[in-house]
């Protein structure tokens, strides 16, 4: 596990420049995580001739339209039509291509399953999805919209690899990961307007390596995505009270960093997970299997959708309604850290 | 009856001291021939207070019970709880002796409480094993003693334990020396000794060695100095450090009798 240093909410005085990339984050502050996505997509797609991007419609929305301009013949729109998408980049994969298709996490993850798995990760292609507008980060646009099973559902299928980067600076590394890496790759990431969580560029990405944001030793909160900057800022909230919270951004999901979580359990005997989508196999229960694999005890929680679908709202208002914001992970730190969980309640002194 | 500081004293005394006679006979053999033959039990009480304890002397080793023995060999009564706390202080106190039947329990177990005054802030013995038996001793007594603030009622103590989540204070001392640590959970605590292996500690205080530990402990060189000089590594939470160090000294004010 890195460590790194967030902005807890606060925004970045000074932009970065990103190691070993030509492009630079003006200002990250006013990108989204798909603007930045398609500035390092395009950026790698001028250094390196086997990037491709495909799109189902979407290149507008998911912010690759930069790509189509600079690198017009590499770039392809299939209409709506995702299943064929995925079948085609299987095929691209095959031929020596890393294709990158982008389009929004609802229809990679759920329309294009069975493409995804067959094509995609069975055959072990080296595909690279990302999935924009992931959780509800496009709140307003109804629940149709709204993305709670992605990881979920990829995480389950073999082969492929799982990322859910916190903020801008967090996707831009996790693309440079993600074309490195060697087979399968999906990111979700939102549909923008994310507060940065990384104050700059200076802190290590490495897929399976989890970020320790913040140490305590009263409790862990583990996070991915959004919410990673909401656990921060519930950590400084609490600590005044004397509550010491360690914070991990687990942006890697499949494979998890099993070290980390272990070390907290061990550390803290007090977890929680947040995550924008649905506690049924998401993050929480990654983590979960983690804690049951190593035989200690702890006392957890498992902070997202509660096997529900979301109303429709801005996404402000639905972190905060489904308790995924910092009020919902303080109250939920009181809680946890007042739960019994073990028979460990000998106290007569020696 | 005795006022609530008194008892507080005797409460530290005789269920965070008095239980070292047993740290005394694992630590020294030649302690251990004392109790040749020995069969009896010597209470401690006092005539305004229902504390007591009594130590069970047997060939194989000694006991120490909290409260009142059926029958035992020989009794030290005090009339007030504040004498008895000034003999175990280092005072002059005389009790009344009851049983003088069981006087040999008494002579036997005189040594090991002779032994006890290594525990008196003033006691600063020269000899490298008797320094690590003096730390030894104070971890032990330190941890009880805290976790006996908080269940004695010390408002202080009390207050903090009340508000803490599952909190371990750890004190090592490293290279094959004693270790020793203090839970506090929601008002409860609990004094244990060794290694607290379910959690990482809130704070540890790790001494790289006796001697350095002995130097901390005995206030020859306060926590930062002694950190600035190698002696002492704080691990953890440096607040929970000072809060605890705090209550630390509250332990010595009271055993002293200073509050």
């Amino acid at each position: 596990m890195s460590t790194a240093t967030p902005t807890a909410g606060k925004p970045a005085k000074k932009a970065a420049k990103a190691t070993g990339l030509t492009w630079t984050i003006a200002d990250a502050d006013h990108m989204t995580q798909a603007e930045i996505y398609g500035e390092v997509l395009t950026q790698a797609a001028l250094k390196d001739g086997r990037v491709v991007a495909l799109t189902a419609d979407l290149a507008k929305s998911t912010k690759i339209g930069k790509f189509e301009q600079k690198v017009p013949e590499r770039f392809f729109n299939f209409g709506i039509a995702e299943a064929n998408m995925f079948a085609v980049a299987s095929g691209m994969a095959e031929t020596g291509l890393i294709p990158v298709v982008s389009t929004f996490a609802v229809f990679a993850s759920l329309r294009a399953a069975e493409f995804v798995r067959t094509d995609v990760c069975y055959q072990k292609r080296n595909v690279k999805i990302i999935g924009t507008h992931s959780g509800t980060s496009f709140g307003q646009a109804g629940t149709t919209h709204h993305c709670t099973e992605d990881i979920a559902v990829m995480r389950c299928l073999a082969n492929m690899t799982v990322i859910a980067p916190a903020d801008a600076r967090a996707t831009a590394k996790a693309v440079e990961a993600m074309l490195a890496h060697d087979g399968p790759v999906y990111i979700r990431i939102g549909r923008g307007f994310e507060p940065p969580c990384y104050k700059d560029m200076d802190f290590e990405f490495t897929i399976g390596k989890s970020n320790l944001l913040r140490d305590g030793t009263d409790i862990t909160v583990i996070a991915a995505g959004i919410p990673v900057l909401q656990a921060v800022e519930a950590a400084d909230r609490v600590k005044p009270d004397g509550v010491s919270v360690r914070v991990i951004d687990m942006h890697t999901i499949k494979p998890i960093d099993e070290e980390a979580i272990v070390r907290a359990v061990q550390d803290t005997r007090r977890l929680i997970t947040v995550e924008d989508h649905t506690v049924v196999g998401g993050l929480g229960t990654a983590v979960a299997d983690v804690i049951a694999k190593s035989g200690k005890g702890c006392a957890f929680r498992k902070l997202g959708y509660q096997d529900e679908y979301s109303i429709v709202g801005y996404p402000e208002d639905l972190q905060h309604r489904y308790g995924i914001d910092a009020d919902g992970i303080v109250s939920a730190i009181g809680e946890v850290l007042k739960q019994d969980f073990e028979q460990d309640e000998d106290w007569e002194d020696e | 009856m005795a006022d609530q500081a008194q008892e507080l004293r005797a409460r530290i005394f005789l269920r965070s001291c008095l239980p070292l006679v047993k740290v005394v006979l694992e630590e020294r053999s030649a302690y251990r021939k004392l109790l040749y033959r020995a069969g009896g039990a010597v209470q401690f009480a006092a005539a305004d207070s229902e504390q007591g304890a009594w130590v069970e002397l047997t060939p194989e080793g000694l006991d120490v019970k909290q409260g009142k023995h059926p029958s035992p060999s020989i009794t030290l009564t005090f009339k007030a709880l504040r004498d008895m706390n000034e003999f175990f202080a280092g005072g002059l106190a005389l009790p009344r002796v009851s049983g003088i039947a069981g006087l040999p329990s008494l002579l036997r177990l005189l040594p090991f409480l002779l032994k006890l005054k290594m525990l008196l802030p003033d006691v600063i013995p020269e000899d490298p094993d008797e320094k690590a038996l003096k730390v030894r001793m104070l971890l032990f007594m330190v941890t009880n003693a805290l976790s006996q603030l908080n269940k004695g009622g010390d408002e202080a103590m009390a207050k903090y334990a009340k508000t803490s989540p599952d909190r371990i204070f750890q004190l090592t001392v490293e290279n094959g020396g004693p270790a020793a640590y203090l839970r506090i959970k929601a008002g409860r605590s609990k004094a244990g000794r060794g290694t607290y292996t379910r959690r990482r500690p809130y704070v540890h205080m790790i001494f790289p060695d006796s001697e350095g530990a002995f130097d901390v402990l005995t206030q020859h060189f306060s926590n930062v100095e002694a950190v600035r000089l190698g002696k002492l590594r704080m691990e953890g939470a440096m607040e929970g450090g000072k809060e605890i160090g705090l209550l630390m000294q509250r332990i010595e004010a009271i055993t002293t009798g200073a509050v």
